[in-house]
């Protein structure tokens, strides 16, 4: 049966709107994409808001009168939009940054460097002929993915060393192809949903 | 125009038309076809598995609205199996719009009907927490040091289960799920490299390929992709929902789409014979 | 010193240095001072997240003031929903738990989020449909994976040829696995010489204009 529930119409209205920009661009599409811009930019807000109150405020409220400084900070960041002040926003910015920075790179070092050197220098051969020809495989595909992005060297894509970035190309084409397969099952599970939705909780023709 | 040229010539809208149609069919006349469970997805279900009962799992919701059609009956099944087997659940969020996604998941899941979980003692929700990496350091950091109250304001003193709990050590498994590759990959430099921890992680699945690398190194123990992960989950729990049933919606958009593909190299292949054949 | 370039980037370079020895080192002096780091970082993270709306203000507030734009009626309809957001938001006190704020981000904020996201199948099938052709020996590659990988998700196919489940596994093993290692390492190298680049006051984009 069609749902009575305001909510579920004002919701199947969006859902409709945002799907027709596919077939053609139209004004009920721009309605709904400026009210996800507003509704977004909202939501930012109130979660700020509280944030600023559940992470500062509670903490002055303990006693620890120092985070007035952090309350400065945060307040110098608007001043980007300011003609003269705008540099004020620079410091802020600039912890900001340095924060971030410091808390990846520590561990990226690991993640992303030693682990994955670590697990290509293990051993080739392994329990059955086919996992062999797997390792073999992952082996040659890491080394010449990673001789593909060498630019710096400049015999590295001439000659008979050429053949490693030709290789590596080959490899990341047939890795971006899985990727692309992967997409397109990523854009239809999400939009099914919204079918389902549609089918099921606004018009009830399935239960 | 030739008649190669004609295959490829159809209307956008007559395209699109048929891909929603393909897409509402499966919908009404599901096909209820078997499911083969992905390796990624057994091992995210076997470790969760091999956890004592009582062991605290620190979750968080990296996703939004842009993710729930298919990440939210992931994680609606992984919360099954965390209160199957009497974990306890420390959830937070590191995306803006992950706390308006907890009442959606708790709604579906029901843990005080179920399973007779109570707020405070077997999970609680401690929010949205900005800054992504710095939030989750926070948090495997020094919980007491950077949260103060739950979601609803309730300050962590008063709540049972976050009484003992002061950082990683007091964590056995880290599980996200997320939309976000930030996130996805700030969670394994934070929980994994920088405090040693156990490490599961949902997404969607066309991040699948950027984080195998972790899946294949072990730095992550279990990997749900996207709607694949979510319809394997829901199927290992024994808890089908909306992942299982667009997985037939899968099966006759996606098919269509190749027949599109097919199509469009034929009339490619065809039109390039036939240009030959001219000169 | 240029206090408006020089006191940042010590700025950056002291606060990212400390997080680092965080990790390297186990002083208490070290863990208590990042352990502040990171409390300031989440709170001026989330004053950062106010930002947007700002911009949003003076761009659309511009375009509502000039009128020469025949959508300017979608400016005032953009800053209204800002506007009833916030108000509903913080006006109950209860932030994003109030049943009210619930039932507008449900009714308004979902619907259009996950149906943004999720439209680009169209896109992806009318693409497909149109350009997705193995015109050369490059471009077939893309093509073959893509294709076993697709024919592998669709559960249509390995439900009546289990085979093509396996394909799709094994295309995930090696190949994505050998590629995407040597992409994650390359991708870590960057990561850490910008980073550190960052660090010494190298690179300054951040910093904005001079």
């Amino acid at each position: 049966m069609v749902s009575t529930d305001p909510l579920v119409w004002i919701a199947a209205f969006y859902t409709i709107a945002a799907t027709s920009y596919a077939f053609r661009d139209n004004t009920i599409f721009k309605f709904s994409e400026n009210t996800f811009i507003g509704a977004a930019a909202g939501h930012l807000i109130v979660m700020g808001v509280k944030n600023v109150r559940d992470f500062g405020w509670a903490h002055i409220m303990k006693g620890e009168m120092i985070y007035w400084v952090v309350f400065v900070l945060g307040i110098m960041l608007y001043f980007r939009f300011h003609r003269k002040y705008y540099w004020l926003y620079r410091y802020p910015i600039a912890f900001l940054v340095g924060n971030g920075i410091g808390i990846s790179i520590r561990a990226a070092i690991h993640s992303d460097f030693i682990v994955q050197i670590a697990a290509t220098a293990g051993p080739l051969t392994a329990a059955t002929t086919f996992d062999t020809f797997n390792n073999i495989i992952l082996f040659i595909g890491v080394l010449t993915a990673l001789s593909h992005f060498i630019f710096t060297f400049e015999g590295m894509h001439r000659g008979t060393l050429g053949w490693a970035p030709k290789i590596g190309r080959w490899m990341i084409l047939l890795a971006l192809g899985a990727s692309f397969g992967n997409t397109v099952m990523t854009r239809f599970g999400q939009y099914s949903g919204r079918i389902l939705y549609l089918v099921r909780d606004w018009l009830g023709v399935v239960a | 125009m030739s008649a190669w040229e004609k295959l490829t010539a159809l209307p956008r809208e007559v395209v699109l038309g048929l891909v929603l149609i393909a897409m509402i069919i499966p919908v009404i006349r599901p096909l209820g076809l078997p499911l083969m469970v992905g390796t990624m997805a057994k091992d995210w279900y076997d470790t969760v598995d091999a956890l004592p009962e009582g062991s605290i799992v620190l979750f968080d919701i990296g996703f939004g609205a842009g993710g729930y059609p298919t990440l939210g009956p992931a994680t609606i099944a992984s919360f099954h199996q965390f209160f199957e087997k009497n974990l306890k659940i420390i959830i937070m969020a590191t995306q803006v719009a992950g706390s308006m996604m907890y009442p959606l998941i708790m709604d579906a899941v029901n843990p005080e009907t179920i399973y007779g979980a109570v707020y405070g003692e077997d999970y609680v929700f401690i929010g949205y927490i900005a800054g992504t990496q710095t939030a989750m350091a926070g948090v495997l950091g020094d919980l007491y040091a950077i949260v103060s109250v739950d979601y609803k304001g309730t300050p962590i003193a008063q709540i049972p289960l976050l009484k003992d709990v002061k950082g990683a050590d007091d964590f056995t498994l880290v599980a996200y799920i997320t939309t976000s590759g930030d996130i996805a990959e700030g969670w394994v430099y934070q929980a994994y490299s920088a405090y040693g921890k156990d490490l599961i992680g949902g997404m969607l699945s066309m991040m699948t390929t950027t984080m195998k690398p972790y899946y294949d190194t072990g730095q992550l123990l279990g990997l749900l992709d996207g709607v694949k992960g979510a319809s394997d989950m829901e199927f290992l729990t024994g808890h089908p929902g909306d992942a299982i049933r667009s997985s037939d919606v899968l099966s006759f958009s996606q098919t269509l789409v190749l027949i599109f593909i097919v199509i469009g190299n034929i009339s490619y292949f065809g039109a390039r014979a036939a240009r030959k054949e001219e000169f | 010193m240029d206090y408006r370039r020089d006191i940042p980037l010590a700025i950056t370079f002291l606060v990212g240095v400390i997080a680092v020895m965080d990790y390297y080192t186990t002083l208490k002096s070290v863990t208590d001072t990042f352990t502040v780091i990171k409390n300031w970082g989440v709170v001026l993270y989330a004053f950062a997240l106010g930002i947007g709306a700002v911009n949003l203000f003076r761009v659309h507030g511009r375009r509502i003031s000039e009128r020469r734009r025949a959508d300017w009626p979608f400016s005032a309809w953009l800053l209204l929903m800002i506007v009833m957001f916030v108000v509903v938001g913080l006006g109950t006190g209860q932030f994003e738990t109030s049943s009210q704020y619930e039932w507008i981000y449900n009714a308004i904020y979902l619907p259009i989020d996950s149906t943004m996201y999720a439209s680009l199948c169209f896109y992806m099938s009318y693409g497909a449909y149109k350009i997705l052709r193995a015109r050369n020996f490059d471009a077939f590659l893309l093509f073959i994976t893509a294709i076993f990988v697709i024919l592998g998700n669709t559960p249509l196919f390995p439900a009546t040829f289990p085979v093509f489940f396996h394909i799709r596994e094994w295309i995930f093993g090696p190949i994505v696995g050998g590629a995407y290692r040597g992409i994650r390492i390359g991708i870590g190298i960057g990561a850490v010489v910008l980073g550190i680049r960052t660090l010494v006051g190298l690179e300054t984009g951040y910093l904005g204009r001079r």
